[in-house]
């Protein structure tokens, strides 16, 4: 197997020193940047991703292959910026207000790094306000909007009504999940989009930028 | 009181069925109280539960849920906003087994907070009119080890070092047992046990840290002749077989809206566990018109009509925000609904 196939093995296969063992390779044998990511990261979380959607592993494994996939970036990524590389899109992504779970959250976070997207971490328990200013100082393609509880999922739609009021609607695109949202939901409370998994959020977040 | 089973095969050969909407934070409107006192005071508890009784007369009245009560007791550090449920805050760092010994140190059932819960259900079982179920729910032992160990570490640990997890799980449901225990004793007539996190595992990991736990779960409520629920949040249909395996007495399953189709499943399961749900709590019962909440809910009803084993409920809680003329709109569809066959 060549290197950018061993690194992407050991991407699905969640094996974070081989990962960076192959990372390094890869950058050591001059392959270019981005032929690294194209080759190597990004078809390996494609096929964690399809094999997610499909019941064949479920989110412990989709995780360590995620973390593989990241701790492989890291060393990756600030070559990618010296290099002039640009991410695909930018993403800020919390979960909104009263809701402190952020497993998904970080899961959809690292399938877009994965993905090619500089992704903007806010975190947990975040009000309407500070995902006003996140998006306003960052200037994201999307904003991605996270709850895990049915008693905080109300606060998702609280959040878009607050762009609306505010007039930032049309600057985000507004992208919704959790395990109590659904597709009928989101377009309820007027998001641009809604993906049931992480894998999945891949995909939407690339077509709602025309990628 | 009888069974759970019983009381709804007995429903069911008179036509109607079982209602039971998982029904508690709406009740701190209608007590005029707040999510907080009543989760700190069983007496402002009490208030709170039986304010929903008197108004809807559910079969089954559950006391409010809250997942942080058994992590709470041992000792983690937990919000306590007014008017939202109890939250536990997110474990930083590694868990190490230097902790494990620690946690197992805590009384953790002389606990306040954990015995008002013990409290409100023995006024619940006392005050309430003959022929409402008493219904308290324990944290499942995979959920309360991600509360311990953080989500995320709980679930790296299933796919990295299971025999570590495994042995957190041993921990926690040792811990649910001996809630259990004093929620039976204080005349508990079903546990409604909460894994909401387990929807996250494939089948094989669910029945290696909840399933093969809760199993004594199930065993303790069958000797205190009670009920054992199993409530998976999200789409569960993966795990239905699994769940099914631990014995328990009855599924409480979420919404169509999270993935849960309740007649196709119906179809392939044991007459003798009761299906229970689904109306989405997070849709029409709290964005819609009492018009359209009858709406949904005869349609469930008409869905489950061939089905003798099945109690009308909600997929999980009803937020604070639900309106009451909407779970009145619930309950009246469900107690006027002739089964047709």
């Amino acid at each position: 197997m060549s290197v950018l196939e061993n690194l992407k093995e050991n991407v699905i296969a969640g094996n974070e020193s081989k990962v960076l063992e192959y990372t390094q390779k890869a950058l050591d044998e001059g392959i270019d940047l981005e032929k690294i990511l194209n080759d190597g990261f990004i078809p390996g979380m494609d096929v964690v991703g399809s094999k997610f959607q499909a019941n064949e592993i479920y989110v412990p494994e989709m995780l360590i292959s995620a973390k593989a996939m990241k701790a492989g970036m890291k060393i990756l990524e600030p070559l990618l910026t010296e290099a002039g590389i640009e991410p695909i899109g930018k993403v800020v992504i919390g979960t909104v207000k009263g809701d402190l779970h952020d497993i998904g959250k970080n899961l959809v976070a690292m399938m877009l790094e994965g993905g090619g997207f500089e992704v903007i971490d806010a975190g947990v328990d975040i009000t309407a306000q500070k995902f006003m200013d996140l998006v306003k100082e960052n200037k994201p393609d999307i904003l991605g909007l996270s709850a895990l509880l049915t008693t905080t999922m109300v606060e998702i739609k609280n959040v878009i009504d607050a762009f609306k009021e505010e007039g930032l609607r049309d600057d985000v695109k507004i992208i919704v999940g959790g395990a109590p949202v659904s597709e009928d939901y989101a377009k309820d409370i007027g998001a641009d989009g809604y993906s049931p998994d992480a894998a999945s959020a891949v995909n939407l977040a690339k077509k709602l930028l025309g990628k | 009181m009888g069974r759970l089973l019983d009381l709804v095969k007995s429903s069911y050969s008179e036509k109607r069925r079982i209602v039971a909407p998982l029904v508690g934070f709406p009740g701190v409107k209608i007590a005029q109280s707040s999510i907080k006192l009543a989760q700190q005071n069983h007496e402002e508890h009490f208030k709170v539960v039986s304010s929903l009784v008197d108004k809807f007369k559910p079969d089954i009245q559950f006391v409010l849920m809250d997942l942080s009560v058994e992590a709470n007791a041992l000792g983690l550090n937990t919000l306590f906003p007014p008017d939202d449920s109890a939250t536990v805050m997110k474990k930083h760092g590694k868990f190490g087994t230097d902790e494990l010994a620690l946690l197992e140190k805590i009384k953790f059932d002389s606990d306040s907070r954990l015995l008002s819960y013990v409290k409100t259900v023995e006024l619940m079982k006392r005050r309430f009119p003959a022929g409402v179920k008493v219904g308290a729910y324990v944290t499942g032992p995979y959920t309360l080890a991600g509360l311990i160990i953080g989500a995320e570490e709980a679930g790296l640990m299933a796919a990295r070092h299971p025999e570590k997890l495994e042995e957190i799980c041993v921990f926690t449901n040792d811990c649910i047992m001996r809630y259990a225990e004093l929620l039976l004793s204080a005349g508990a007539d079903a546990v409604c046990v909460l894994e909401p996190s387990g929807v996250m595992l494939g089948p094989s990991h669910f029945e290696k840290f909840s399933v093969a736990n809760v199993k004594d779960i199930v065993k303790l409520c069958h000797t205190a002749d009670s009920d054992c629920i199993y409530h998976v949040c999200g789409n569960s249909t993966h795990l239905i077989e699994k769940m099914v395996e631990s014995g328990v007495d009855g599924l409480s399953l979420d919404s169509k809206d999270g993935g849960i189709y309740l007649s196709e499943i119906a179809k392939n399961i044991q007459k003798n566990i009761v299906l229970i749900g689904n109306i989405s709590p997070s849709r029409t019962i709290v964005y819609g018109s009492p018009k359209e909440v009858k709406e949904e809910v005869k349609a469930l009803l008409e869905s489950m009509d061939s089905f003798p084993n099945y109690v009308l409920s909600t997929g999980c809680d009803l937020p604070l925000e639900t309106p009451v003329d909407n779970i009145s709109a619930f309950m009246e569809t469900g107690r006027n609904y002739t089964i047709s066959v």
